[in-house]
């Protein structure tokens, strides 16, 4: 640890300047936008927005599949994790890295697959007709299922991934002593493995959330303007009616959400501790 | 049997994970007009058909240009700060941490919204300065997280030996701290790439007409055609992507620092 | 004195705003192995990297061999310092880390070639010239270090608990090797240590630190058999020790009768001055522990827990036995601090 002061600030501040001019003030202002409608300061920006149903719709939408992506995220993240921890070091490697891999290839790439998949000539589809279960191509693209799909697929790897890392740290005598003490499988995940493993279900459970919020991409490949998402919604705003008072309160939202996500889960996490 | 269930789950999650990236590839060796799977017979003419697209191969040049001096930017800056903050006992060193973390936090279409409105139109920067700008500040937190993570791991000690020894402090920094940071550096760099490269959102409101990086221009494509085109430059960016993350794992073990 | 080396002159050192070192001053002989001894936080590493230049003091001056480097920074100071960690450069080899320093000046490659092997010899190291120090033993790490500062002929080799990262044996090998490469190279060394049998053992001055203060200074045979003050008498091996209210022997626990004119107002015993098996005190024995050729017995009495060794032929007591004690004339070394 070095004592000059104002050396290390030096280093430190280009940094920070930078982050804070270019990020900080500009999305402050955009932010303040909303509270200055009627000339002062108001909420009624807020009120507007949501006085309109569609953008009720659009919040309630984005939240219910932020809560649904993440809880599905955890269900499945856990199988895997579980399962990965317990194969031998080399395979568990491997497998990882299948697990990381997805997450190195452009989210454009990965969300197109869904086109593939669900479209009318789709492979799902082709299966449906041809097995005789409906005469005509049922609609998969632009429904809530399709968006949900495509968020799942692109931020189970970030749960999976925080879920193994905690799991590596659990004592590996552990699990066999709980066993031993008369302890059934469910009983070990749920008074052993889980209480352990809470931070990176906190961490695991706050990038899924924030990703599926503020993922832009899928919605908007496989929602479309059918399935409006709050990302999509403040796109459209701005582009087709130069509404930034709405961009604005959505970017709060946004915000917002992220936050409390993320406090709401580490409260989750130490209270039964 | 439990290690048959196991498999199963693996088999069923990795399937979910990696399949639709093996479609696409597959779509993307279509022989017909439209996108389908199974693919009508098999042909290389989409994925030929992607380099003579004129608009992919001027976004690919921004995109790549972005992603690596960008990068080199956030570096730039990065390693100081992560240096500065592992290492001293700075005044508000949590304040600095914070704001230097804030673009991951906040969600890139309200960057790429704020900058536009109150950079780019109010200072009259051009599109290409602004996607410049917005993209290092982006790849900052990776790199001052990676680089801090591996100056963490290296005593600071070694520097007093070094100075001891004769090295003035940026000469000790030079010799003995960056060698042994190098992995972390190179790491940084290809997590900052990739994110850069990827990058939509941010670059959303901030792309103008001719300019545009390679992911929103694959957007733009998408609602015009429905060839399968872009199934295979989905396909060829994967690959990209992939041959540098497995030749920067062969050499150092890229995922260690990850 | 014409053959003082190093000289600090009435050195203050500050850390973070509190003063660690209010004030010392010290004058280090050209060639000695001068121990700074303490327990930890009382100012003997500080003190050490003042020295090196790694520590700006408040105030005071250092001077070595007659030039003020007060304000010289540590690159121009010529001081080798091996660390505790011994900080060896994780990506060179053992080779490239002796040639560092050599490196830096811009000596030819003969003469860095010539020179680092002979520092590598010197601490026996040839064979592992192209070792990285990952690939180094506890031992062979901390000789590498040690040759890595020699190559540089410092003109003052500071060393931070030199022996305290390794293990028994070893650091027994390692006092020998230190006392021979201080004479084969005539160095002025000065170490580091909490530990006062290393202190003892190697340096031919030691600086007993408390406080940030010289507690008291002068050769191992003179703070072993002539320890000035109670806190020194205690690092020197003085478990027991007591105060003396008139004709009464005091500590927290309880009093005793003394059976002589005390003529000092605290008095010293080492566990091998207290007699056991007759006297006039009694004491229960509470530890007893097999030590070779004596057996180490902690007495709870009056007093308080007493500590005695007693040789192997005599020590019949058991645990939980009470037995008679005496805190003789003869063993006591008395002190007026």
């Amino acid at each position: 640890m070095f004592l000059n002061t104002r050396e290390g600030l030096a280093l430190a501040l280009p940094a920070a300047v930078f982050s804070f001019l270019l990020f900080l003030v500009p999305v402050g202002i955009l932010l303040s936008e909303a509270f200055r409608v009627d000339g002062g300061w108001s909420l009624g920006g807020y009120v507007e927005f949501f006085s309109k149903p569609l953008n009720q719709t659009v919040f309630f939408r984005t939240l219910k599949l932020g809560v649904l992506v993440t809880l599905t995220a955890a269900v499945i993240g856990y199988a895997a994790a579980i399962c990965i921890v317990n194969l031998g070091p080399t395979t568990r490697g491997r497998v990882f890295g299948l697990v990381v891999l997805p997450l190195m290839i452009s989210p454009v790439a990965r969300t197109y697959a869904w086109i593939v998949i669900l479209g009318r000539t789709g492979i799902v589809n082709d299966a449906i007709v041809g097995l005789g279960l409906s005469d005509t191509p049922i609609r998969l693209l632009f429904t809530e299922t399709a968006v949900f799909l495509g968020l799942l697929q692109l931020f189970l790897p970030l749960m999976i991934i925080s879920l193994v890392s905690a799991m590596e740290n659990i004592p590996k005598d552990l699990i066999p002593a709980a066993r031993v003490l008369g302890a059934n499988w469910l009983q070990v995940f749920f008074r052993v493995i889980l209480p352990l493993t809470r931070e990176g279900l906190v961490i695991g459970g706050t990038l899924v959330f924030t990703g599926a919020l503020t993922a832009y991409i899928t919605p908007a490949i496989l929602g479309g303007s059918k399935v409006l998402m709050l990302e999509t919604l403040l796109y459209q705003r701005v582009n087709v009616s130069n509404d930034f008072v709405s961009a604005s309160v959505i970017a709060m939202i946004l915000i917002v959400m992220s936050f409390s996500a993320n406090l709401l889960l580490r409260r989750i996490a130490t209270a039964r501790r | 049997m439990r290690g048959l269930t196991s498999w199963i789950i693996l088999g069923l999650t990795l399937t979910f994970l990696i399949g639709p990236f093996l479609i696409i590839i597959l779509a993307g060796a279509s022989g017909g007009p439209s996108l389908a799977f199974p693919p009508d017979g098999l042909s290389l003419k989409w994925y030929a058909k992607v380099f003579t697209v004129e608009s992919f191969r001027a976004s690919f040049l921004l995109s790549m240009f972005l992603a690596v001096f960008g990068t080199l930017a956030a570096l730039l800056l990065g390693i100081p700060a992560a240096y500065a903050l592992n290492r001293y006992k700075l005044p508000g060193d949590e304040t600095i941490r914070m704001i230097v973390a804030a673009p991951i936090i906040v969600p890139g279409i309200i960057v790429g919204l704020a900058l536009l409105r109150y950079l780019v139109v109010p200072l009259d920067f051009t599109v290409t300065v602004a996607l410049f700008l917005a993209h290092t500040a982006l790849v900052l937190p990776y790199a001052v997280r990676v680089v801090s993570a591996s100056l963490h791991n290296l005593r600071a000690d070694i520097e007093e030996a070094a100075v001891l020894l004769g090295c003035s402090r940026l000469g000790a920094f030079m010799r003995v701290v960056l060698p042994n940071i190098r992995g972390g550096v190179l790491a940084a760099f290809i997590l900052g790439f990739v994110t850069s490269f990827n990058q939509v959102p941010v670059s959303l409101f901030l792309s103008g007409p001719g300019v545009r990086t390679l992911p929103i221009d694959m957007l733009a494509y998408m609602e015009i055609t429905y060839d399968p085109s872009v199934a295979a430059l989905s396909a060829l960016l994967a690959f990209l992507s992939l041959a540098i993350v497995f030749a920067a794992e062969r050499l150092l073990g890229f995922s260690r620092y990850v | 004195m014409s053959d003082r080396h190093v000289s600090l002159i009435d050195l203050t050192l500050a850390y973070g705003g509190t003063i660690a070192v209010p004030g010392l001053t010290l004058d280090i002989v050209k060639g000695e192995l001068i121990a700074l001894l303490g327990p930890s936080g009382c100012g003997k590493t500080t003190t050490m990297r003042a020295i090196a230049g790694l520590l700006k003091p408040a105030a005071g001056r250092i001077s070595i061999a007659g030039r003020d480097v007060t304000h010289v920074p540590a690159n121009k100071r010529g001081v080798g310092l091996v660390f505790q960690s011994y900080a060896l450069f994780p990506h060179l080899s053992a080779f490239e880390n002796v040639a560092f320093g050599l490196r830096l000046r811009h000596s030819s490659e003969t003469v860095i070639r010539a020179r680092t092997e002979a520092g590598l010899a010197t601490v026996g190291l040839s064979a592992l010239a192209t070792r990285r120090p990952a690939e180094l033993s506890g031992g062979q790490q901390q000789r590498l270090a040690l040759a890595r500062s020699l190559v540089m002929e410092p003109s003052v080799l500071l060393l931070d608990e030199p022996l305290s990262n390794l293990d028994a044996r070893l650091r027994l090998d390692m006092r020998s090797e230190l006392q021979r490469m201080q004479r084969q190279t005539g160095v002025t060394m000065v170490f580091v240590t909490h530990d006062q049998a290393e202190a003892l053992a190697l340096a031919d001055r030691v600086v007993l630190m408390r406080a940030g203060v010289i507690e008291q200074l002068g050769t191992p045979a003179d703070l072993y058999s002539r320890p000035a003050t109670a806190f020194a008498a205690g690092f020197m091996g003085f478990e027991n020790i007591f105060r003396v209210e008139g004709t009464s022997l005091v500590s927290d626990a309880g009093a005793v009768p003394l059976g002589f004119a005390a003529g000092a107002p605290i008095l010293a015993w080492r566990p091998g001055g207290v007699a056991v098996g007759a006297g006039p005190y009694a004491g229960q024995v509470v530890a007893s522990s097999f030590a070779g050729s004596h057996r180490e017995y902690v007495l709870e009495s009056p007093l308080g827990r007493i500590k005695a060794d007693v040789p192997i032929e005599r020590a019949g007591a058991a645990l939980g036995e009470t037995v008679a004690f005496d805190l003789p004339q003869e063993t006591v070394w008395p002190l007026m601090t």
